[in-house]
């Protein structure tokens, strides 16, 4: 029970050298604003609540994306761990796309579907995609052999299997795949935002820095964080939570 | 990726042994086929007037515009400048995150005291850095080489930190049985103990290098790949566009497959099987 005060020690440490170094003007105060200043102004977009809209905007495009993302993956990867002429026929295909950096695509995906939401959550499944992909599929080969001899000797169906036994075997991996993606996911909707359209915490974030209102434009950039703390948090936990079970 | 390449069990087992085909050699070749398929589609598409639209070039022009683009020295120009700046920030991260890792994973003290500044600060999305940044550093090379480097530095981190709190604990009793000092501990025990997962994290940066790179590029564009893709978007020059995005990919492919070879070599010892991410 030590160990929290001490890591909280550490980050009251970073913020008070922040306000020090800001406060006594050794840093442009105009650049970096102290947190007595930042701090007020996340209190602020909280309470006035228009912290609501550009946070409805980037989580809904996050969830549609990643969610889109993820269920394909899961499939394919499903069906590419199980059937080896099926992982044959994808093969080559994902292991052309996979090393593309992501970002790339953002300029293509804008000329075709536009600078709307449509592009935006396709950059987002894509980037959710490839991580998934290759967890399912390895998560499923990994099952012991074991266990479907088993489902086999019982003569389960294949569907049967695929419920009972193959997912429940592969999930911490695939959970495992889907939080890598979540933290890719998270970074190209502020990118596609920042890029285009006019909504959104990544546009914001932008925005400010171009019309130089820095203490807000950290208010938003301290708000992402926490928003990428509690989405890690809790997928940590949900991976936790996959994995003790599994070892029971 | 290697994993993925072993057969699964009893693959070929019970195969008569005269045969003569492999019975997935039909879906292997399938794979191939299916890629030029999506290729030639993409050519009659364009060619054919089916997808008429200044934004879909055919893919021979495509293939055209990426050999003209390196010949001429405008994409290989674009892409060095990329890859220097990467690979620049690269090392600088990998260093530091290594051995910040090695003091993290070895002081218990320092471990409790960074470990919840390192997970507050991991998750925050890298181009919600670069606009503060842009004020301090402006939008040259130091800015990407900085972002780059605060993007490699968290993964080899955890990485080095978590592979040396595995390392077997009679490793480390073997050594202090034997009265070797904590230096000799250091580079004869924890270090190469620690290096598969060492070089694991270095791999995963290597990637997110590449795309931190270009978003810092694209956000804070003064030059490189990231702000050719978005020059040739807005220009309406979608063969070099396309060309710029087909040299990244293979640009991709190669590092993480040079890497690999680098890291089978290094530390061939190592059986165990990966988790990719």
């Amino acid at each position: 029970m030590r160990k929290f005060p001490l890591g909280l020690a550490s980050c009251v440490a970073v913020l008070a050298i922040w306000q020090i170094v800001s406060g006594m003007k050794w840093v442009n105060p105009a650049l970096l604003p102290p947190p007595s200043r930042v701090g007020p102004a996340v209190w602020d977009i909280l309470t006035t609540g228009s912290i609501i809209d550009p946070l409805k905007q980037t989580l809904s495009l996050l969830a549609a994306g990643y969610c889109i993302g993820c269920v394909l993956a899961i499939g394919l990867g499903l069906a590419m761990g199980i059937n080896r002429h099926v992982y044959n026929m994808f093969e080559p295909i994902v292991e052309l796309l996979r090393p593309l950096p992501k970002p790339a695509l953002v300029p293509p995906l804008f000329l075709f579907l536009g600078i709307g939401i449509a592009t935006k959550i396709t950059i987002v499944a894509l980037a959710a995609f490839f991580p998934v992909l290759i967890n399912t599929v390895q998560g499923v080969r990994s099952v012991d052999p074991v266990l479907l001899n088993t489902a086999r000797t019982f003569r389960r169906s294949m569907p049967a299997t695929m419920i009972y036994v193959i997912l429940p075997a592969a999930l911490p991996m695939i959970v495992t795949g889907m939080r890598v993606s979540l933290g890719l996911s998270l970074t190209l909707v502020i990118l596609a935002e920042m890029l285009v359209g006019s909504t959104g915490i990544g546009f914001l974030i932008l925005d400010m820095q171009r019309s130089f209102a820095v203490t807000d434009m950290l208010a938003w950039v301290f708000i992402l964080g926490v928003i990428g703390v509690v989405l890690n948090g809790a997928f940590e936990t949900l991976e936790r939570m996959s994995l003790h079970w599994r070892s029971k | 990726m290697t994993v993925l390449n072993q057969a699964p069990l009893g693959d070929g087992f019970l195969a008569p042994p005269r045969a003569t085909l492999n019975p997935y050699a039909i879906s292997r070749a399938g794979g191939w086929i299916l890629v030029v398929v999506a290729l030639m589609v993409w050519e009659l598409s364009a060619r054919s007037g089916l997808v008429s639209s200044q934004s879909w070039p055919p893919f021979t022009d495509v293939l055209k515009a990426t050999a003209e683009g390196l010949y001429s020295g405008e994409l290989s120009g674009v892409l060095l400048s990329t890859l220097m700046r990467m690979l620049t920030g690269f090392v600088i991260g990998g260093a530091i995150g290594v051995i910040l890792g090695l003091l993290i994973g070895t002081i218990p003290v320092l471990h409790r005291l960074l470990s919840p500044l390192v997970e507050a600060l991991r998750p925050l999305p890298i181009p919600a850095i670069v606009p503060p940044l842009i004020l301090f550093l402006g939008i040259d090379d130091t800015l990407k080489v900085f972002v780059v480097s605060l993007a490699v530095v968290f993964p080899v981190l955890i990485n080095t930190t978590g592979g040396i709190r595995n390392i077997d604990s009679v490793l480390m009793q073997t050594a202090r049985t034997f009265r070797k000092g904590p230096l000799y501990r250091l580079f004869f025990v924890t270090l190469p103990a620690a290096m598969p997962a060492i070089l694991a994290g270095l791999r995963i940066s290597l990637s997110l290098a590449l795309v931190t790179t270009i978003v810092a590029e694209m956000i804070a564009g003064s030059g490189g790949v990231g702000y050719f893709l978005i020059v040739t978007q807005y220009g309406m020059q979608p063969a070099k566009m396309y060309a710029a995005i087909l040299c990244l990919a293979a640009l991709g492919y190669l590092l993480n497959r040079g890497f690999v070879l680098v890291e089978d070599r290094l530390v061939a010892w190592d059986r165990r099987s990966e988790v990719s991410a």
